[in-house]
């Protein structure tokens, strides 16, 4: 069993991560925080609370950071759209707000369990991840480890070397992976495995009940934009690979590397240089995963919506 | 009409294959051959394109050039070539004699001398000689043929993870030979890590037998062992004589056009070329850095046929053999 808090932008993508966290009965979501990135705080946070309230998922929700540590913020509006979660009608919230701020949240929520007991999993820019650790140094030993979604190696989405959550706050990401603490990356080298193709699509429309559509209608507006957006054939499931090596190591093969993130540079600002030779000199700080077991993974995604969709007895 | 090409190089293992192809190939005409400090210092780099060319037969003009990248401090690849640069088969004394024009001199006299459009450069080393020659005499820009660089790469570094070693001895020398308007093609660490001195390749180089047969042997035997050491793998890659291969044979490379910048600012990215290639899955962005990358001039090697590449060298090596008589 996996205690967890998921930091995240929603985006479709996160939204089926919150539905993968929350369905598996192996992962206890402890709380959903949300952090400005694919969309505004006030936009990604409402999404968070529509997710929830597509699958009666009823956990703390708290509001993070409104913008990165320095310049200005980044939206995806051309992937993820105006609302930040454009495709099915977003529901009214079950759950009002945590009263706290997400950092705040995050900490007292680490602090209160047994060291080495909860997992912060960020899948959006790490701006609160990074404030939580400055303003209390001593999760980076209490953490249990840091499973983020985030990054590229070889394969890059933002600009030609950059991935989008990095991009978007790279001084936070660099301290993130500074912090010393066990750290697993998804980057993009990795979700680019996990697209939504046609035939994954169809399985989530045979769910019965009504999440299962609202799934469908995601990952369809998702595809579509990736096509349009990025001459993709079908949109890559980002944010989800991260819960998912939580619940089954198998879902995707590590190697050990020394990640740092650029935060200098006119064109590799964001830049997670990733170093799997030790050409850095410096000791390794991450696992990064390398390949997806396609198949694991849409079954542990399609088991959790149809668990989420079961009528609770 | 052979093609007439000046090699600029830091022999280095791979930069003795470039020339022994380039010298043996028919539609080559190898007008000269300029050293750069890269692999291994000035003197030593230019000791070993005299002796290559000594065993080998090749009388062509030799000319010293750069022996420090124009801001960096120089920096060698003694883990991969040794201490003489060219360490593995034994080199003979050269009674040659160097040109006495500096590197980039004798590209600006060579490249002025023949006709608009005829010649192609080949900087196959840091691009020190190459930016020098164009400050110089700005006109060779317009007057060269082609540029076909060995530098760079997309996916991968050799000095740092995301840097290959001659655009990051010499950074500002390569974003100045990226941003002239010329023709470049590329051919990064992607494509030359393609181009490996495997087994086979070795056996028929071997069967050819001879002093370059025996050279060509010895030099994939010492690089093979240190790449081996270093990166892990399990035949060198020829990196250096994918530039001549692809002027020989264009059609054995598949190429894709892409805008190349070459970080110069970064902390840990400094001499990594950018690359936003204008048509590529996932790369296509409505914002982010890639909206200031839209300048799609350089051609992009991506993907080698191994078995044309491989037919070339053990043709030259053929060649080269059967004139030494």
């Amino acid at each position: 069993m996996e205690r967890i808090i998921l930091d995240c932008d929603p985006g479709h993508d996160d939204a089926l991560a919150i539905l993968l966290a929350a369905g598996n009965p192996e992962i206890e979501l402890l709380g959903i925080t949300t952090v400005a990135g694919n969309q505004t705080i006030e936009k990604v946070t409402r999404n968070a609370l529509a997710a929830c309230a597509w699958a009666g998922i009823r956990v703390p929700v708290a509001a993070g950071a409104t913008r990165p540590f320095l310049g200005e913020q980044l939206t995806a509006g051309e992937i993820h759209g105006a609302s930040g979660m454009d495709g099915p009608e977003l529901p009214e919230p079950l759950v009002d707000l945590d009263p706290r701020h997400a950092v705040a949240f995050i900490i007292e929520t680490v602090m209160a369990a047994e060291p080495k007991t909860v997992t912060l999993v960020p899948i959006g820019p790490l701006t609160n991840i990074a404030l939580a650790l400055r303003q209390e140094p001593r999760l980076a030993d209490r953490v249990k480890q840091v499973v983020l979604m985030g990054g590229a190696y070889a394969v890059h989405g933002r600009s030609p070397v950059t991935e989008f959550n990095i991009a978007a706050d790279p001084e936070s990401a660099a301290v993130v992976f500074e912090a010393g603490w066990p750290l697993t990356m998804a980057p993009l080298d990795l979700t680019y495995q996990a697209l939504a193709t046609d035939d994954v699509i169809a399985r989530f429309g045979e769910i019965p009940g009504h999440l299962g559509g609202i799934v469908v209608e995601l990952l369809e507006f998702f595809s579509s934009r990736y096509r349009a957006e990025r001459a993709l054939a079908a949109a890559p499931v980002h944010d989800p690979c991260a819960v998912a090596w939580l619940i089954d190591r198998d879902v995707f093969t590590t190697r050990p590397a020394t990640v740092v993130v650029e935060t200098a540079g006119t064109y590799a600002r964001g830049q997670t240089v990733t170093d799997f030779l030790g050409q850095l000199g410096r000791p390794a700080n991450a696992e990064v995963a390398i390949t997806l077991d396609r198949d694991r993974f849409w079954a542990l995604m399609t088991d959790a919506v149809a668990r989420l969709s079961r009528p609770v007895t | 009409m052979p093609q007439k090409i000046i090699i600029d190089c830091d022999p280095g293992h791979d930069d003795a294959i470039a020339i022994l192809l380039a010298a043996g190939n028919p539609e080559i005409e190898l007008l000269g051959i300029t050293t750069v400090a890269g692999n291994q210092t000035i003197e030593k780099v230019t000791r070993n394109a005299l002796a290559v060319c000594t065993v080998a037969g090749i009388r062509v003009p030799v000319a010293r050039g750069a022996a420090v990248p124009l801001v960096e401090p120089q920096m060698v690849a003694e883990d991969i070539h040794g201490d003489t640069g060219l360490d593995g088969p034994y080199l003979p004394p050269s009674q040659l004699e160097l040109d006495p024009r500096s590197g980039a001199q004798f590209i600006v006299d060579t490249v002025m001398a023949h006709e608009p459009g005829s010649v192609s450069l080949v900087p196959v080393g840091p691009f020190t000689n190459i930016a020098l020659a164009m400050r110089l005499e700005p006109r060779i820009v317009d007057r060269v043929k082609s540029v076909v660089v060995m530098g760079g790469a997309y996916t991968r570094g050799n000095v740092t993870p995301g840097a290959e070693f001659n655009v990051y001895v010499d950074p500002e020398a390569a974003e100045a030979v990226f941003r002239a308007p010329w023709e470049v093609t590329m051919m990064g660490l992607d494509l030359t890590h393609q181009a490996l001195a495997t087994a086979e390749l070795q056996d028929r180089v071997r069967a050819v037998g001879g002093p370059i047969s025996r050279l060509v042997l010895d030099i994939w035997e010492f690089v093979g062992s240190t790449y081996k050491r270093q990166y892990e793998f399990d035949a060198p890659p020829v990196h250096d004589a994918c530039c001549v291969a692809a002027l020989i044979d264009p059609d054995a490379f598949t190429t894709a056009l892409a805008d190349v910048r070459v970080e110069l600012r970064g902390e840990w990215t400094r001499g990594t070329t950018v690359v936003n290639f204008l048509d590529a899955p996932g790369m296509h962005h409505s914002n982010g850095s890639a909206l200031a990358q839209t300048d799609y001039r350089t051609r992009i090697a991506t993907a080698l046929d191994w078995e044309r590449f491989a037919d070339q060298v053990v043709d030259a090596v053929e060649r080269l053999t059967a004139a030494l008589g």
